[in-house]
């Protein structure tokens, strides 16, 4: 670029207006981040709460060795495949769907993306009245002549994480559907009017046409599943607060619950370990599927 | 020849046919399903109008007497005043926060071409990506004397959205010609007020987009306010709700109206503005 321009850009763009989102995000968001790294090495308590002492990596030894931290990791792996799976898949069809010249299309997007400006508390109270001892779920049971599985879902060790999971792909599905629909608007519509000339099936342009251009829609919502299903916390501390027993138990509850008991460098470092755990997979999916992008295009 | 293009027509007409009748069955499938959405809010709705035994037999049947007195008990016993205007505070703000430092932020970014826009495009993404630290977070607010006030939950809920609203913003301006700006300079104007009398105008769409899903946000947040509200009279709605539920958990008319009251500023919201979801998220989103 020649210098002439690059002063231009300077003083048409000047970077000190960076600046404000800088400090904000900055010093609430990044700073806090810093300090985990430096915290997480203490014994950091509430009732001490300024004088913490270093002790190494004794915090990340202990919750190594905790068998509850452990079963939380699992259940957040759990949680996450499950509802990025279900959520990206449903979103998917119903994009497919809704995308076609249906009658009442703009009422069923309307109504499929309602859940997702609810707020969790007020899904998550009602996901426990359906699934409670006679809520709806089991009245349909019995309706149909299902009565041997009817029991209180969320209080079952067995059925409560399906709940939550439930919970999810119910508020998130018509989200990662309007990320589908944005793409298939953006998709131009003369490659399938060279395809139809060529005699393609329905099924071979959604596979060769539809999904690739699709890719950057599919980007977005894996990444965002992925990221929201690791970090996720108010849909079990609503529904089932991590139990019974501790069967729903994920990272972010198990983080609170380590907090409320004033154990700050404990919970510090556990959060740092959510941290790298979210922030290293959700990296490596975006790589991945960016990757793929490039390919197909 | 006419023999020909007749059944050109016919063949024609009958893909048509065809056509119609699979968008026919996926309709009736999807009406369906949505019946998955529909009877828990039916449900909810009608519930908070029921009396108690009513509402605990979670039916969809509309209630058979209208007992508004259930949102009258629930907004004085339930301290909602409080808790509604206490959410729109820590939501306007928010928004405030988040958008203006972003929207500035994330025009820059789209527009530099050095390094400034690359490096301080990677910082802001650290925030897509990376959950925040509540328990230092907890800590930096405690020793600043923040903690427990509307400032400190007003801050990390926009600081905590900042990373979207630049992401969102500067995918869209890519997209703008830059012509306009430069017209603005011969013009004359400050650069600050070419971007608010020239390029704010431009960028409307992706800005109403992001400012909707900003706002149901930080309405809906739950964490933020657990974690550093100590006094319940700070309380926003979705904390002050989940507070009820745990008292009056067997009154689920009065839980459901609570819901109600909690969703339906929001539910307004989206319907008035859910055709700028769809295209914003098309501009800001999937083409960048």
């Amino acid at each position: 670029m020649q210098p002439s321009k690059l002063r231009i850009e300077k003083t048409l763009y000047p970077g000190s207006l960076i600046i404000p989102a800088a400090i904000v995000f900055g010093f609430f968001y990044i700073l806090p981040i810093i300090m985990a790294f430096v915290m997480s090495l203490t014994d950091w308590n509430l009732s001490r709460f300024y004088e913490p002492k270093f002790i190494g990596f004794e915090n990340f030894e202990y919750i190594f060795n905790d068998p509850k931290f452990l079963l939380s990791v699992k259940n957040t792996i759990v949680f996450a495949v499950f509802t990025a799976t279900l959520k990206t898949v449903l979103g998917l069809v119903l994009a497919l769907a809704l995308d076609r010249q249906l009658k009442t299309k703009n009422l069923m997007r309307t109504i499929y993306y309602l859940p997702a400006v609810l707020s969790m508390v007020v899904v998550g109270i009602m996901m426990k009245s359906i699934f409670s001892l006679d809520g709806v779920f089991n009245n349909l049971l019995g309706s149909i002549g299902l009565d041997f599985l009817q029991k209180d879902w969320v209080m079952n060790k067995s059925t409560a994480m399906a709940v939550v999971i439930f919970a999810d792909v119910w508020r998130w599905t018509g989200f990662n559907m309007a990320i589908f629909l944005a793409g298939l608007q953006g998709i131009d519509k003369e490659y399938y009017e060279a395809a139809k000339i060529d005699g393609a099936s329905g099924w071979n342009m959604l596979r060769k046409i539809t999904l690739p251009l699709l890719m950057p829609a599919f980007t977005i919502n894996i990444v965002f599943n992925v990221i929201g299903g690791l970090k996720v916390f108010d849909q079990v501390f609503i529904i089932t607060g991590g139990g019974p027993g501790f069967t729903t138990q994920v990272l972010s509850t198990y983080v609170f619950t380590n907090y409320s008991q004033g154990l700050l460098g404990r919970s510090t470092a556990m959060s740092l370990i959510l941290f790298i755990f979210v922030y290293g997979s959700s990296s490596i999916v975006n790589y991945i599927l960016k990757k793929k992008e490039v390919d197909i295009s | 020849m006419s023999t020909d293009s007749k059944n050109t027509t016919v063949k024609l007409t009958s893909m048509e046919k065809q056509r119609k009748r699979t968008d026919l069955i996926i309709e009736i499938i999807v009406i369906f399903f949505s019946l998955i959405i529909i009877v828990p809010i039916l449900i909810m709705v009608f519930g908070s109008f029921k009396d108690s035994t009513e509402a605990a037999k979670f039916n969809i049947l509309p209630p058979k007497e209208w007992h508004f007195e259930n949102y009258v008990y629930v907004i004085t016993v339930g301290n909602i005043g409080r808790a509604l205007i206490n959410s729109l505070v820590v939501t306007f703000f928010s928004v405030l926060f988040c958008m203006v430092p972003a929207s500035l932020a994330g025009f820059i970014i789209a527009r530099r071409t050095t390094k400034i826009s690359s490096r301080s495009q990677t910082l802001f993404m650290i925030g897509l990506y990376a959950p925040m630290n509540m328990i230092t977070t907890f800590a930096l607010l405690r020793v600043t004397g923040l903690l427990g006030s509307y400032f400190a939950v007003i801050m990390v809920l926009a600081a905590s959205q900042i990373p979207y609203a630049v992401y969102m913003v500067s995918n869209f301006v890519r997209n703008v010609p830059r012509e306009l700006d430069q017209a603005a300079l011969i013009d004359g104007c400050s650069s600050l007020r070419m971007f608010f009398t020239i390029i704010t105008p431009v960028m409307k769409p992706i800005l109403v987009t992001t400012t909707v899903l900003v706002t149901m946000n930080s309405w809906n947040d739950f964490m933020v306010p657990l974690y550093f509200f100590n006094t319940s009279s700070r309380w926003t709605l979705p904390l002050t709700v989940y507070n009820f539920y745990g008292q009056y958990f067997r009154d689920w008319n009065l839980v459901f109206a609570n819901l109600v009251i909690t969703a339906l500023p929001i539910t307004i919201l989206y319907l008035y503005a859910q055709k700028h979801i769809v295209s914003g998220l098309t501009s800001g989103a999937v083409k960048g």
